[in-house]
């Protein structure tokens, strides 16, 4: 094994000096500028987005009220969620009475869930997305296996564009195994282009933006 | 060798159905592209950035190879280096077998198409399953992919129900949706019965040692968390230095494949399962060569720059007309007929490179602006000059001695006109061996006019 490597790395080496690349100008990537967007302006944007990749999103002003929206979509439905520290407003206490299973489940029962109900580590606004980090008790699988994915977003976690979340949360990225980066349900058009959702993972997808 | 590619190419061009089929999903295609790139703030600005981000690698190749797997090993990844197609899939093969495997997932990877993967693990009596729909589809029908972003861009949804109608004894269906919802359940069960899964990489992130992974159906994700073993074939090309310079290629990679800002499912993988989470136990990244190292010293070498987007498949208007297939292996359309005589070693794919009309489409088109034209004329070129008979020398010597002599010129066109009008558009003659067939089998060939321009500037002068 470590002789290809020799091998492969020199035949590099070798060709480098001789390699006919482009000499193409060297642009410093861009420092992600914060956006100069308000707030309120990125939520307008991040919202944009949502409704063009149909998803259904709700901004909820009070705790109350987001608990309230919650149990709309989770009332007398099996769950798989993420563990009450990382859910955000206390929502795990509305999980409770719920037939609810978490990460420490057998795959099988994980995969029987509806609905799978998690927070978000970020939002970014420029493309609609949400970002979730995993780790042990905020499994990906709660974000996958269910056929409809609950998101729970704190409008503080919302930033602009990837450049910046990559920015700031670069040590907390690559010291977790798997960032999950979730732009709309699953989709495919791969029989004739005719588009259909929830090919492999979540065919739904509802994104509560809290206070 | 030469005849087989006619061949394919024959049976293309004769196929309706086919042609009807990939004029619409590239025309769709291309116009996605166009209106997701102006939904950037300067296009322009961030190709360069993407293209600048991959000619680092390629400016410093060997020191971010290690560089990346240093990162990799950090993070707990056993790294693995296969100089070959059959060196990888042996790789894989050791890895499966000290892990107890018996099933493998696979999400779509171009790499393990090039290597052959499915076949050398089936050998080995492993359970190998598709899982991007697809290439699930392709699997089922024993067929190949014939497009790097829409593999099955050539079956009908009437051959697609048939397949799976067929193959898993479902009730018939061409409802598109009920076809994916069906494979949605039978691939469930599958993920989470599988050892290991497999997958490729889009990027590796030298400075962190991550594997970057899209899909809009989200099966990477369910092969790369669920089974306990990860084996990623990435080739060596696929590293870019920084995140940031991930966030650039990322920008234009979903926006030239399918018209997205993003797909639907970006993932970024450090190492295997952390700290008692769930997830793979153990993680392989295997570096492939397999003629990445000669093209690069080629003077091709640019053409590692490329991402993997499709989008030159979708303004070529060879592709367009004969599809994958017909260039006979992995890669398709002007990157496949660059790339191709490299990874595969063999003289006769050369000939991949006269199917091309040097439109620049594909130039334009690449959001990493890679002049492919550029290198398909030379590889052209390369071939006459390894190729050329004497005929051809001669040929070519009496054309250049004729038009090289104003007055010779003059009266061999002379000459042509008045043979041409002889006959026109519907007699036999046109169809004689006087017109080449070749050319009016497919094409018009209109009769010249009466009068050359030159005459006719030079009457009009006179009369003036």
């Amino acid at each position: 094994m470590s002789e290809s490597r020799e091998r492969i790395l020199n035949r590099l080496l070798d060709s480098q000096v001789t390699a006919t690349v482009s000499p193409v100008k060297q642009l410093v990537p861009q420092d992600p500028v914060p956006s100069a967007l308000s707030a309120d302006e990125c939520l307008a944007c991040f919202c944009k987005e949502l409704d063009a990749l149909e998803v259904d999103y709700y901004i909820e002003d009070s705790v109350d009220d987001l608990k309230q929206r919650l149990q709309t979509f989770i009332a007398a439905k099996s769950l798989l969620a993420w563990d009450q520290k990382y859910l955000p407003y206390g929502i795990a206490d509305c999980l409770e009475n719920e037939n609810c299973c978490y990460d420490d489940a057998d795959m099988a029962i994980q995969s029987q869930a509806e609905v799978g109900v998690t927070g978000c580590d970020f939002a970014i606004a420029e493309t609609g997305s949400i970002a979730l980090l995993s780790a042990k008790g905020k499994p990906a699988s709660a974000s996958l296996l269910p056929f409809t994915h609950v998101a729970v977003l704190r409008r503080a976690d919302l930033v602009y564009s990837l450049g910046e979340m990559f920015a700031v949360k670069q040590d907390e990225i690559k010291n977790c195994s798997h960032l999950n980066i979730i732009t709309g349900p699953s989709k495919t058009a791969d029989i004739e282009m005719v588009l259909t959702v929830g090919a492999h993972g979540p065919g739904k997808l509802i994104v509560i933006i809290g206070p | 060798m030469k005849t087989d590619f006619k061949h394919r190419i024959k049976q293309a061009v004769e196929d309706d159905a086919l042609r009807t089929a990939l004029s619409k999903a590239t025309t769709t295609l291309r116009s996605k592209r166009l209106s997701a790139l102006e939904s950037l703030p300067d296009s322009d600005l961030t190709r360069k950035q993407a293209r600048s981000a991959k000619q680092e690698v390629l400016n410093n190749f060997a020191y971010y190879a290690e560089s990346f797997e240093q990162r990799l090993l950090d993070h707990g990844v056993t790294v693995c280096w296969a100089e070959n197609a059959e060196s990888a899939n042996q790789h894989i093969l050791e890895i499966a077998q000290r892990h107890q495997v018996k099933t493998v997932v696979k999400s779509k990877s171009m790499a393990t198409e090039e290597t052959n993967l499915n076949e050398a693990l089936e050998q080995a009596k492993l359970k190998v399953v598709e899982t991007d729909l697809g290439e699930y589809i392709v699997q089922l029908a024993k067929d190949r992919p014939s497009h790097i972003i829409l593999p099955i861009v050539h079956m009908s949804r009437q051959r697609v129900g048939e397949v799976m109608h067929d193959t898993l004894g479902l009730p018939y269906t061409d409802d598109p949706a009920e076809l994916c919802k069906h494979a949605r359940t039978k691939l469930r069960s599958e993920f989470l019965a599988a050892d290991m899964g497999i997958s490729g990489a889009n990027f590796g992130v030298a400075e962190t040692g991550g594997i970057c992974l899209v899909t809009n159906e989200g099966n990477a994700r369910l092969c790369t968390s669920l089974p306990r073993v990860h084996v990623v074939l990435m080739g060596i090309e696929k590293i870019v230095p920084t995140m940031q310079d991930l966030d650039q290629v990322l920008k234009v990679l979903a926006r030239s494949a399918t018209g997205q800002k993003i797909s639907t499912y970006t993932t970024l993988i450090h190492g295997a399962a952390k700290d008692g989470a769930v997830g793979p136990e153990h993680m392989y990244v295997i570096l492939l060569d397999n003629g990445r190292s000669t093209l690069f010293d080629s003077p091709h070498a640019d053409v590692l720059a490329c991402i993997r987007c499709g989008a030159c498949l979708n303004v070529c208007p060879i592709y367009k007309n004969i599809g994958g297939h017909a260039y006979g292996d992995v890669y398709p359309g002007p990157i496949g007929s660059v790339v191709t005589p490299y990874i595969r070693k063999q003289g006769h794919w050369k000939q991949l490179a006269h199917a091309c009309t040097l439109c620049e489409a594909c130039h334009e088109a690449c959001p990493v602006r890679i002049d492919l034209p550029k290198m398909l004329l030379q590889l052209r070129a390369n071939n006459q000059r390894e190729e050329a008979s004497f005929i051809d020398e001669m040929k070519f010597k009496m054309f250049a001695n004729l038009a090289s002599c104003p007055v010779l010129y003059k009266f061999a066109t002379k000459c042509f006109r008045s043979f041409m009008n002889i006959f026109h558009a519907d007699t036999w003659l046109r169809k004689s061996i006087f017109v080449p067939k070749q050319w009016t089998k497919h094409r018009d060939f209109k009769t010249p006019a009466s009068q050359s321009f030159q005459d006719w500037w030079r009457e009009r002068s006179k009369d003036v």
